[in-house]
């Protein structure tokens, strides 16, 4: 047991599983000699060789339309793109390939492949380095959508993902890279894909949200907690498939829901969550569903940065606003 | 005069160590002059001058320790305000950029690090299946939930009649006692205009001057329904006898009153049927569902047994003991009580012998069984004392026939005959 | 400006640091003449007519499958009319165990290699089934996302390197796909990191309707292999005997741990682009007919004639078993049973979600209706 950060924590999963595994190879821009810009696969190469963890060229097409034909051949490719905003040129083999092999060969070829990333803003990065992109992802049939908020579910959800024989997309909160440590097992167990993960109990309200978000929504639900509103928390962890019946379960309890997340409002998975909960829990709600969202806008330089993202306040008055209905 | 305060030194370190200073108060430095060297969690850092300028103060001794973006240095300059700790090793100092420099961790912007330990429990989900509301929470439109706040509805003592005992704005109006009361089983639009001329108007004042008891729940409802009923029916009764003589020992009356309904309705369907008289549409239904009245303390309930015609004597026979306890027991789901096609007050288990029962509409006919009574019958020419059991059956003369009523009752008695 | 005219004049400071040259191969000219420098397959008969027989299958089934869009039996379908040596070719050079990635038109190479005709003809019907191959499963399906191929092959070979087999990826593009960017990626990280790969550009000189002199300003497509820094070759595509050996080596070199090869594989387009287009809307009629008296299955077999292992007699029992073998290729996809509609839901995920499995659910009671 030890104390670990995210990255930490994503860096011994991999050295874990790729003990374990030998097909499991990593591959990514700057990932090798470097140990990835963000550290999270240093080491890796010394321990494993260059044969296992390959500094690529510069090409995400070409990290992501290779991992897949690593992948057919029997191997289990962990890849890199070294931000969520460099993903568009991955896109032509994640849509059109990455997600359909399976099916588009009804079983006789998989991808088993994780590309990981780092997601969301908050580090005062140049452009194009801040992007929340899930639900472009989200929208792709055969993909899996994955974005682990803590230390302990960055382990055990990166297992779950580098061991699941589908394609999953691994986002990690750059902000909360190491923004805190955790008591992490370095145990190899997994933690279950699919499912939300309850961070707090309560019956006032359901709080559903995921990533970096999930600092600003803990710090909310004490803040409410001293005003007398019992908040309960899930953290979504797999943003598709989205665990509908956890947080139906939920608003019964509850009557009330909001959902926050950093990424754009307009066709952002809260509003997957919010049409669900409307079509099969309509008559447990006591008022409107309420999304805090990120705005319909690019998400700013730094100096706007968290003028952007939904901040404790928003979070707060949302619920208020839920229980004065 | 400037204060300049420690600066982000990478990797977003919250403090560091002052290990020695290279200048001191009064002199003039060079920018990028080391200033004093500091220690950080990783390595020994050169601090230099951001500007030229004169010392004035010195915050702090070798050996202390100094949080990132306290002040560090007064200095006497021309250039920049205050310079606060720099963003990131791209904005940062020189020291940023020297060979001891700690690795930042990142290759562009800040990445926030703290040793602030996580501590949380995390419950996975997905275990439990979604399923229909416990009976904890109540479940209501969100207009019927809005309009019982307008209206001062307490919505716990409303019963829910859409599906599933979903509590609708229509439950919480005829609980209110405002406008109309729709019919139970809605197969009418309760919103049509002309469902009740009756009930539209606001309530006058009581007739006794103390005001009376005022009607709720099952009583209330029982006016409001009966009140439609006249003013919309054609009521016409039919009486007549059936000679259980055949019958053995032991012959489950309810049972056999079922069956022989289901009889009537196969021979007659048109029994078996809804009306509207709003819009004069008929309509035939498959399935014969009996609403059997059944008297409790707070009123009139009338629970549904579904599909007589299929089901085997002891399926019934269950069915009635459930529905009957459930009754006693006010556990009746709402489900029990929706979609009937036709009524059977079995009045009979206390008194009377003869009725003229009213049809509720949407239903077309209702059977009154009344009294079980040993008569004297003429068999031929002999005199016989024979077990029998008045029947009144009474149906909607706007949509039944006096024919379909009596060929109905006609298979109704040949069912009740037989033996068993 | 050329680049001749750069080093002279004002520009003398410019010094060569590299220069190029582009080889061609051919061994059977479109008469059906033999090159004296010909390899030893050039006498190896037994070969030459299995190859030839094959070839002849291709065409068959190639005209049936036309046939069978134009009689509502079949959705779109791309013809391989006039590639048939290249792709026969290759696919003999090919080992069973090297992994094929194709783009959509290569049925030769994929036959060869035991694909079935049913299942081509179940894809291109509209039933997923049809890339469920029985022989070389591990081959890539057909690739609609011009160019995107080019990384999966460069990914199996990485594989095949890791491991220390002594097995190819095999990718084949066309001269459009040239063009794209993945085109670039793809033979980029296969010189750069040295992959057992071998990529064939298949330049039928048409991109549906647009013409290779419009699709790039080099003059070979081979050349783009410099870009790569990869061997480039061009050969005679209607030439068996050329693309065979070619390939061959190429493969031999890729096993010896040498790296990787583009050829690029001349030939024409002898059909349309596909049963969806008419070429005779920006094409030259005289250009197609001067393409039809080089196409490869002639040129075969005058040289298999002169060297008097083939005559008319032959030739017309071999087209009257290909076409019974065709036939009872088309009758098994004709009479395969319709997909349920749970196919379209049980192969998303090993694991699949319950929200997925309430779909199905849908889908089966709203079926037909």
């Amino acid at each position: 047991m030890a104390k670990v950060t995210m990255i930490e924590a994503i860096n011994r999963a991999h050295a874990w599983e790729m003990t374990r595994d030998p097909t499991v190879v990593v591959l990514g821009e700057d990932v090798g000699v470097n140990g990835g810009v963000f550290r999270a696969t240093a080491g890796l190469q010394e321990q494993f060789g260059k044969d296992r963890v390959q500094d690529t060229p510069l090409a995400e097409g070409m990290i992501a339309g290779m991992s897949i034909g690593m992948a057919t051949q029997g191997l289990r490719p962990v890849a890199e793109i070294q931000f969520m905003g460099f993903i568009y040129p991955a896109l032509d083999q994640i849509g059109n390939h990455m997600a359909r092999l399976r099916n588009r060969t009804r079983g006789r070829l998989t991808c088993p492949v994780v590309l990981r990333m780092p997601h969301g803003g908050g580090i005062h990065a140049p452009e194009h380095h801040s992007e929340c992109l899930e639900a472009l992802l989200a929208h792709h049939a055969g993909l899996r959508v994955v974005c682990p908020s803590s230390p302990a579910r960055a382990y055990g959800l990166l297992l779950a993902a580098i061991r699941d024989p589908d394609p999953v997309i691994f986002l990690e909160p750059a902000r909360l890279y190491r923004l805190v440590k955790q008591e992490v097992t370095d145990d190899g167990q997994a933690l279950p894909l699919d499912v939300c993960y309850r961070l707090r109990e309560g019956t006032d309200v359901t709080i559903v949200t995921w990533g970096a978000m999930v600092t600003e929504t803990m710090r909310a639900a004490e803040k409410l907690e001293s005003e007398g509103v019992s908040c309960e928390v899930l953290d979504l962890a797999t943003l598709s498939p989205i665990d509908h019946n956890t947080i139906l379960e939920s608003v019964v309890k509850t009557g009330r829901l909001v959902i926050v997340h950093e990424a754009p409002r307009n066709c952002g998975i809260g509003a997957e969550i919010a049409a669900t909960v409307a079509e099969r829990g309509l008559y447990d709600l006591h008022a409107p569903i309420k999304r805090v969202t990120g705005y319909d806008t690019i998400i700013p330089l730094s100096r706007l940065e968290h003028d952007y993202i939904p901040n404790t306040a928003r979070i707060t008055d949302a619920v208020r606003e839920t229980l004065a209905e | 005069m400037t204060t300049f305060n420690l600066p982000d030194l990478g990797e977003g370190l919250a403090e560091a160590e002052i290990v020695r200073w290279h200048v001191k108060v009064g002199d003039t430095i060079a920018v990028d002059q080391p200033m004093l060297a500091v220690e950080t969690a990783k390595a020994v850092v050169e601090v230099p001058a951001p500007f030229a300028g004169v010392v004035k103060l010195l915050h702090g001794q070798p050996g202390d320790v100094i949080a990132t973006g306290a002040p560090l240095i007064e200095l006497e300059g021309s250039s920049a305000a205050q310079i606060a700790g720099a963003a990131g090793p791209h904005g940062g100092t020189a020291a940023g950029r020297s060979k001891a420099a700690a690795d930042s961790g990142t290759v562009v912007g800040n990445v926030p690090t703290s040793n602030d330990e996580l501590i949380e429990t995390a419950q996975a989900g997905g275990r439990a299946r979604y399923a229909a509301a416990p009976g904890g929470r109540l479940r209501a439109a969100p207009a019927a939930r809005a309009l019982a706040k307008k209206l001062g509805v307490d919505l716990a003592r409303v019963n829910g009649s859409g599906r599933g005992g979903v509590i609708v704005v229509d439950d919480v109006i005829a609980h209110s006692g405002i406008g109309t009361a729709a019919a139970r089983s809605g197969a009418t639009h309760p919103h049509a205009s002309t469902t009740s001329a009756t009930a539209q108007h606001a309530p006058s004042a009581p007739a006794f001057s103390d005001g009376g008891e005022k009607l709720r729940g099952l009583r209330r409802a029982m006016a409001q329904s009966m009140a439609l009923a006249r003013d919309t029916v054609a009521n016409c009764t039919i009486f007549d006898d059936a000679d259980l003589h055949a019958w053995r020992e032991g012959e489950d009356i309810t049972v056999r009153l079922l069956r022989a309904i289901a009889a009537g309705c196969q021979a007659e369907p048109a029994l078996n049927a809804l009306f509207d008289g709003n819009t004069q549409t008929r309509r035939l239904m498959p399935r014969v569902d009996v609403g059997m009245a059944v008297d409790t303390a707070e009123g009139l309930i009338v629970p549904a047994i579904r599909d007589v015609g299929s089901r085997t004597s002891a399926e019934l026979r269950q069915d009635v003991d459930r529905l009957k306890r459930a009754a006693r027991e006010r556990t009746v789901a709402p489900d029990d009580l929706r979609d009937i096609t036709f009524m059977l007050s079995n009045f009979g288990t206390i008194a009377g012998r003869y009725g003229t029962p009213l049809v509720v509409p949407p239903l077309v006919a209702i059977l009154g069984s009344g009294r079980l009574t040993r008569d004297v019958v003429a068999v031929k020419d002999r005199i016989e004392a024979h077990l029998r059991m008045p029947l009144s059956l009474t149906f909607d003369h706007r949509c039944v026939t006096g024919g379909e009523a009596a060929r109905f009752l006609a298979a109704v008695l040949r069912d009740l005959e037989k033996d068993h | 400006m050329p680049l001749a005219e750069w080093t002279a004049g004002g520009f003398a400071f410019l010094k060569t640091v590299a220069e190029f040259e582009i080889k061609y191969c051919q061994f059977l000219d479109a008469e059906g003449n033999l090159a004296p420098d010909s390899p030893p397959l050039a006498s190896d008969t037994s070969e030459l007519l299995k190859m030839y027989r094959f070839m002849t299958l291709v065409r068959t089934f190639d005209a049936k499958a036309v046939n069978l869009q134009r009689t509502g039996k079949l959705g779109t379908y791309a013809s391989c009319l006039g590639h048939e040596a290249a792709h026969v070719g290759i696919g003999a050079a090919m080992q069973p165990d090297d992994v094929l990635a194709p783009v959509y038109r290569e049925f030769g190479t994929q036959m060869w290699r035991g694909v079935k005709m049913s299942s081509i003809l179940l894809y291109w019907g509209g039933d997923e089934r049809g890339s469920n191959f029985t022989a070389a499963r591990q081959d890539f399906p057909w690739c609609v996302p011009i160019a995107s191929q080019m990384l999966h092959g460069a990914g199996v070979a990485m594989a095949m390197k890791i491991r220390g087999e002594k097995r190819c990826s095999v990718t084949y593009i066309g001269d459009g796909g040239t063009s794209e960017g993945a085109f670039y990626e793809g033979i980029n990280v296969a010189g750069a990191r040295s992959l057992p790969a071998v990529f064939v550009i298949v330049n039928n000189r048409w991109a549906i309707s647009v013409p290779i002199e419009s699709q790039t300003a080099t003059k070979t497509l081979a050349q783009k292999a410099i870009a790569a820094g990869i061997p480039g070759v061009q050969v005679d595509g209607n030439d068996i005997i050329a693309v065979r050996h070619t390939v061959g080596e190429a493969l031999a070199r890729a096993r010896r741990g040498e790296g990787p090869t583009l050829i690029e594989a001349l030939t024409y387009r002898l059909s349309d682009h596909t049963t969806a287009d008419d070429a005779s809307r920006y094409r030259d009629p005289g250009e197609v007919k001067e393409a039809w008296s080089k196409e490869p299955l002639v040129r075969l077999r005058s040289y298999l004639t002169k060297l008097r292992v083939w005559d008319e007699a032959r030739e017309e029992a071999l087209k009257a078993e290909c076409a019974r073998e065709v036939e009872a290729a088309v009758d098994e996809y004709l009479s395969a049973p319709m997909p349920t509609t749970d196919e379209m839901f049980d192969h998303l995920f090993a694991h699949p979600p319950a929200s997925l499995l309430e779909q199905r659910e849908m889908a089966r009671r709203y079926r037909g209706r």
